[in-house]
This record gives C-alpha cells, sequence and structure tokens, in this order.
C-alpha cells in the first residue's frame, strides 16, 4: 500500500476515534467549546486528508459534518441530542469505511448513496436554522482555515513542540485613526508573534483616497496564551477575534506533510507510529531467529563427535546467541504494551447505542485506561467486555418505570474500571441494575439440566452465581437482539481465558453486580507452528523444531518396519504425525514429504506432517481434568477463529 | 519631519505618525511611482504603512528596525514574496487547498 495512504489509515482512524470521543463528551456536556473545537479540527483535518486521495464521497459527508459543526461552534445551533446523533452515524460510516480501505484501498460501492443520505442529514439542522444566518459562522471561521494554511509554510521550524497557538484577527474600526488609536502599535505589541499577515478589509478606492479610513485587517498567529493577547486589546475587544488553538497533538497533519513532503517535525516529536503488523512481523522474525539458533544447537552436537575445540568454541558463541535472541524476544514483546485505552475508549459509544437500543437510561464511566499490557490482552479484551456491557445494559440496569418503582435513579450507572493488582490486571465492571438472584439462578440451572439438583443444592449463593458463566445458561426472559443470542457469558469467559484469565460475579440483588476480569499483564506467549495429521490441525512449539525440509518421495527409505532419509550424510529416522497420534493418515502424495526435524536426545527424528500451516503466537493452556494426563499434548491454545488447538509434545511422542 | 523627498525617491525616517500622512500621500500622488526607501525607517503608523500597501510604490532598503523587517517589509517588497513573507497584501485571493 502506498505509504501516504498508510499515514493516512494511522492517522485517519485516530482522527475518527478522536471526534467521537469529542462527541460523547459533547453529549454530557452541550456547551464544551474545547471539545467543540476539538471535533471540528478533526472533521477538518480528516476532511482535508481525505482530499488528498480519491475519495469524494468521503470528503463530501466529511464537509457536510463540517458546516454543521462550525454552525453549533459559532453557537448557532445547540449541540442537542439530534445534530449528536448525526455527527456520530457520520462517524461511524467514516470508520467503516476506513475499514474498507485498509482491505482494498477504495471506498465500499455503498459509500456515495451513504455519503449522500449523510449529507442530507447533516444539513437538515442547518436548514431548520436558516434565519439565524447560517452562511455568517462558516465564512467566520473560513479567515482561520485559510489563515492557518498560509502560516503553514511560513511557522519556524519546531513549532510542532509549541504547547498552543492563539489566533487573532483585528479589523480596527474605520474611524480609529481618529480616535487617536494606531492599531499597528497595538499589533506590535502581540507577544510571541509566529505570523502576520494584514490585508485590506475593502478594496482599495486610490482615486479618492481616504487616508484617514482605516481599511486595514490583521490576523496573526501568536504563541502567547490568549489571556496575555486579550491584554494588549483591551481597549478594543469589540474589533477583535481571539482563537486559543489547542495544537494537533499529532503535530503536523497529514496534509501538512502531502504538501511539504517534510517529515522533520516527527524527528522532533521523538516518538515513532509503527503499524501493529509490522512490530508482529518484526516477532515473527524473532521466532525464526529462535528456530534457527535451535538449529546450531545441533551442529555443536555433530561438530563435539568430530572436532571438540571448534564445538566448543561453537557451543560459547551458541549460548551467546542463545541470550541475544531471548533478549530480543523480551524486547520486542515490550514493544506490544498499550495501555487498555485503546480498548476502552471504542467502548462509550457502543453502550451508547445498546442503551439506546433498549430504551434505557444509562450513564457509563471509564477509568483506569492508562493501565497497560500486551498488545494480544488489550485487543483481545473488546469482545469480551462489550458482551459484558452488552448484559449490563440489557440484564443489569432496569427499564426507567421499574428503577422508578424501586427507588433507585432513573439512569442506570455502569462503570468499568481498571487496575493493577500484583502482576495481574483487574477489570471490574459495575452496574446499579437489578443484580442476579441465586435463587432464579438455581431455578435455571435446573429447568436447564445444566449439573445435578444435588450439585445445585450444596452450591453457596455465590458459587450459584458463578452458573451464569456455565454453557447454555441464559437467564433473561425476553430475548433480545442485543444479548439474546444464544451466547451467554459464557463465551466471555471463553475469551477471557483464551487471554490466560478469569472472571467472576458478585452481585446484591436489586443493588447491582460487578463482573471481574483478572489477566495476566504479559503474556507466556508460545510460538507454535500449525501442522497438519490426517484432516485435524495440531500446533507444535517452535522451540523444538530444528528445521523444516522437503524430502522427495524417493529418497525415502524404508528400513525394517520404518522409514529413514538422508539429511546431510546422516541418517534420519523418519515418522508420521498420524501414526504417532493413531489417526488416519492421508495417502502419502508423490510430492515432496513436508518433514519436521526435531530433537530428540542428541540425535535427530524426522516426524512427516500432511501439510505445514501459518506460524502463531499463542497462549498454552495446561489441559485440566481428564484431559491432563494425555500424553503427547503439552496443551491448548484457542486460536483467533475461535477453534481449539492441541499442541503436542512431539519428543514424548516420539518417545 | 520623517517624511522628506531626496533625489526623487521619498524616504522615511524613524518613527512615523498619523502627521506624516498628509505629506506622503502628496508625495506619493504627484506624480505617482516615486520609490521609497525605508533604510531608515522605525515603527510605521497604521495609516502609513496603509498608504504604502494601498499605493504600493516601489519600496527599498533594509529597515534595522526588527518588527518593520521581519514583518511589514517583506509585504512592501514584492521581489522578497514567495521567500516565504508572511503578508500578502493583495487580500484574501491566496487558494485555499482544503476548502
Amino acid at each position: 500500500m502506498d505509504e501516504l495512504l498508510e499515514q493516512f489509515l494511522i492517522e485517519g482512524r485516530e482522527l475518527v476515534q478522536l471526534a467521537a470521543d469529542d462527541l460523547l463528551a459533547l453529549e454530557r456536556d452541550p456547551a464544551d467549546m474545547a471539545r467543540i473545537d476539538s471535533v471540528f479540527r478533526a472533521v477538518h483535518t480528516l476532511k482535508g486528508s481525505a482530499g488528498l486521495f480519491d475519495f469524494a464521497p468521503m470528503t463530501l459527508a466529511l464537509h457536510a459534518a463540517e458546516d454543521l459543526l462550525g454552525t453549533v461552534r459559532a453557537r448557532l445551533l445547540a449541540a442537542d441530542r439530534g445534530v449528536i446523533d448525526t455527527l456520530l452515524a457520520c462517524i461511524s460510516a467514516n470508520e467503516a469505511w476506513f475499514a474498507s480501505i485498509a482491505r482494498a484501498g477504495v471506498l465500499p460501492a455503498s459509500a456515495g448513496d451513504e455519503s449522500e443520505a449523510l449529507c442530507t442529514a447533516l444539513r437538515a439542522p442547518l436548514a431548520a436554522s436558516e434565519h439565524t444566518e447560517v452562511v455568517a459562522p462558516a465564512s467566520a471561521r473560513k479567515w482561520l482555515t485559510t489563515l492557518l494554511d498560509r502560516a503553514r509554510n511560513t511557522l519556524p521550524d519546531g513549532d510542532a513542540m509549541e504547547p498552543a497557538i492563539t489566533a487573532i484577527r483585528y479589523a480596527p474600526t474605520a474611524d480609529c485613526f481618529f480616535l487617536g488609536d494606531d492599531p499597528m502599535a497595538l499589533v506590535r505589541s502581540i507577544p510571541g508573534l509566529l505570523y502576520l499577515h494584514i490585508d485590506a478589509r475593502e478594496a482599495w478606492n486610490l482615486e479618492n483616497f481616504d487616508p484617514f479610513a482605516c481599511n486595514l485587517r490583521f490576523e496573526a498567529l501568536s504563541t502567547a496564551p490568549a489571556a496575555d493577547i486579550k491584554q494588549v486589546f483591551q481597549f478594543v475587544p469589540d474589533q477583535i477575534e481571539i482563537l486559543p488553538l489547542r495544537r494537533n497533538k499529532f503535530g503536523a497533519t497529514l496534509s501538512d506533510r502531502a504538501e511539504t513532503g517534510d517529515l522533520a517535525d516527527d524527528i522532533a516529536l521523538r516518538t515513532l507510529r509503527v503499524d501493529a503488523s509490522r512490530i508482529d512481523a518484526l516477532v515473527d522474525l524473532v521466532g525464526e531467529l529462535i528456530v534457527a539458533k535451535n538449529g546450531l544447537a545441533h551442529l555443536v552436537g555433530q561438530a563435539a563427535a568430530t572436532d571438540p575445540v571448534l564445538a566448543r568454541a561453537l557451543a560459547a558463541s551458541h549460548a551467546e546467541i542463545e541470550r541475544l535472541a531471548a533478549a530480543m524476544h523480551r524486547a520486542a514483546m515490550g514493544v506490544r504494551v498499550l495501555p487498555l485505552e485503546r480498548t476502552f475508549r471504542r467502548l462509550p459509544r457502543l453502550v451508547r447505542d445498546i442503551a439506546a437500543a433498549l430504551s434505557r437510561e444509562v450513564v457509563f464511566e471509564v477509568s483506569g485506561g492508562e493501565v497497560a499490557a500486551d498488545k494480544s490482552i488489550v485487543d483481545g479484551l473488546f469482545e469480551p467486555l462489550l458482551h459484558v456491557l452488552r448484559n449490563a445494559v440489557d440484564h443489569g440496569i432496569e427499564p426507567a418505570s421499574a428503577r422508578r418503582a424501586a427507588g433507585k435513579p432513573v439512569v442506570g450507572r455502569i462503570a468499568l474500571k481498571a487496575e493493577r493488582s500484583g502482576d495481574q490486571i483487574v477489570i471490574a465492571v459495575s452496574d446499579d441494575g437489578t443484580g442476579v438472584d441465586p435463587k432464579k439462578i438455581r431455578a435455571a440451572a435446573r429447568a436447564r439440566a445444566l449439573i445435578s439438583d444435588a450439585a445445585i443444592d450444596a452450591l453457596t449463593d455465590h458459587q450459584a452465581t458463578q452458573l451464569i458463566f456455565t454453557p447454555g445458561f441464559s437467564t433473561a426472559s425476553a430475548v433480545t437482539n442485543i444479548s439474546g443470542r444464544g451466547v451467554g457469558l459464557d463465551s466471555v469467559r471463553a475469551s477471557v481465558a483464551a487471554l490466560g484469565g478469569s472472571v467472576s460475579l458478585t452481585s446484591e440483588t436489586g443493588i447491582g453486580s460487578t463482573i471481574r476480569v483478572s489477566l495476566p499483564q504479559a503474556v507466556s506467549v508460545t510460538s507454535i507452528m500449525i501442522v497438519r495429521a490426517g484432516t485435524e490441525l495440531f500446533g507444535v512449539p517452535m522451540n523444538v523444531v530444528a528445521e523444516v525440509t522437503r524430502v522427495p518421495p524417493a529418497r525415502i527409505l524404508p528400513i525394517r518396519d520404518g522409514e529413514a532419509f538422508v539429511l546431510r550424510d546422516r541418517t534420519v529416522p523418519l515418522l508420521r504425525l498420524s501414526s504417532l497420534l493413531n489417526i488416519e493418515a492421508a495417502p502419502r502424495a508423490a510430492t515432496d514429504a513436508r518433514v519436521l526435524i526435531v530433537a530428540f536426545g542428541d540425535q535427530l527424528v524426522g516426524v512427516q506432517v500432511d501439510s505445514l500451516g501459518d506460524r502463531s503466537d499463542v497462549m498454552l493452556r495446561p489441559l485440566t481434568g481428564l484431559l491432563a494426563s494425555m500424553p503427547g499434548v503439552l496443551g491448548a491454545a484457542l486460536m483467533g477463529d475461535g477453534r481449539v488447538l492441541l499442541v503436542l509434545d512431539l519428543p514424548e511422542l516420539i518417545g | 519631519m520623517s517624511v522628506r523627498l531626496e533625489d526623487n525617491v521619498i524616504h522615511l525616517n524613524g518613527s512615523c505618525g498619523i502627521a506624516d500622512v498628509e505629506p506622503l500621500l502628496v508625495l506619493l500622488q504627484s506624480p505617482p511611482g516615486r520609490a521609497v526607501d525605508l533604510s531608515d525607517a522605525g515603527h510605521l503608523h497604521a495609516a502609513v504603512f496603509q498608504l504604502l500597501l494601498a499605493f504600493r510604490p516601489p519600496c527599498t532598503g533594509h529597515s534595522a528596525e526588527s518588527f518593520l523587517a521581519a514583518w511589514l517589509m517583506p509585504a512592501l517588497m514584492p521581489a522578497q514574496k514567495g521567500q516565504g513573507s508572511a503578508l500578502d497584501p493583495l487580500g484574501p485571493a491566496a487558494p485555499d487547498p482544503i476548502h
């Protein structure tokens, strides 16, 4: 993908997220000017960036959103629920478009129609307020845009580091000279002047020039805070507009870069934004390095037979490489540590949508987003948390009438809180809803025959409450399209378990419940190779695989009741994974056999597999219960697609 | 007096105030086309600057006065335009790449 487009995707998605955050904050406090400014800028920048590519529907929709925001910003229109809804719809559409661009490089075919519908919806509130002069705000703010565009190339280097910039527009009255004012003297005293633009307010009339009518207009950017600038212009407050601009936290905007082709600002920022897939590629490479290093161990063994001195030197070198490879693996995994915020910030909008769909009034509070964990945990948390939140809105928070009857505040409260506890991260989702009634849980468990009646009776209330996580359990009497999809909280438990964590519920009937998700901060990730034997897929830890090779059928030699082949002058026994596992083998094809070379004691063994799949980093979970004693199996791993993969202990299988 | 004519070149000296507006206007208009030397100019009153901006006489010289040199001269000297001039005296016609 084109680098510029890649950058656009990264920044664009951040801007979309930023805009969504701002809109949600605005919904809580519609008068928050800083948020209005921020969302306006995000949409504006996004529009500018989209314009660099052939994404006309995106640009059009964003333009309409910008107009609407401009009106809100000029206080000609209140940011009411309808306006926020429309803007959020536009932001969601952009999110979907970004997904399509990331996937296919183009907008989806439906984008044109969607954009048109969005434009109509975004313009509707403007039309309604037409009598209040809608054109004015757009042009009023246009000067700022124009000013920033002009100033872009003239701002001194390193301006991205400035914490804040203030934009000033000063239009002295025509008679100011008569009043003894010298506007130039005022402009001269603007502290921290970064940029100045002076032009004529109206076209010059040189025929009948009136030298004592001031026809000047000053526009400036300054690094000084707005308050200091107000001080300078304190006697002409009616002639001045002062706008504090928060610096785009990403430094230069994309359009800056596109125009100047200059990344100097980024160097100053000292951080580097890298696509996550490139980090993953790095981790993969480190994994390969570890495999290659394992191969070296066998060379050491071989060398020992012929040249002990060389073998010792090789062994020392091998140890050093081993240490470095391990350190590199740790460092690469460290890069993947991210704040939970990354997942948390997507949730408020979804909770809002869910609550709206279910006609519940809910306040959602999030805290602890700064707690960091491995990327796989941060990303993997999204699904289970969303499920828990859905559940809290749907089954926890009662309808307004029921809440009123129970003497509770009509608006329900859901709080999401993350904190570090030892080497664990605990994420608690609490609601002040109806709570979980152990009696009902017991009854439901009985009705569904989840466990025996005797076992149910033996459970404490707390234990009974945990039954809610059992597969096949769902207590909601009405099936809703939000959480009644036949999957209950058991899917939460499964996905949290896949991340190496656990989940529990505490509840007080009528008062509310809290679901606690405990997770390891760092994952102990095992790199595995996925192989097929017969029709089954298995995982094999990379660290036992010395190398992977192909053996032509002609080179496979029958030896007594077994098989072998020659690998670099050594005869290596060849075993078939399907026979080791007693599963039906695929008929041996005429093509090359795919063979994993595995170290077994001090000799090598070839294990033929029916095909080789991808490599993958998984959370290896030991098997429990009856399966725990199953020989040849290290544990199970839950794959990204929900499949459970058995990870094999090849040396044990061979022996 | 801060405005003076010498060899058909208008010289602005030191701080130019509102009192300099009329004489400067006369010198700029009759006849038009005289150059203005800003080498020794200091602060220019807005009304004085406005005259230069409106009539656009050829301006020469480099003032040592920093505000004038940094922010006003580039607008008055077309030759320096394009070298990162902060001023665009022709007004709002600059195309806006985003809008």
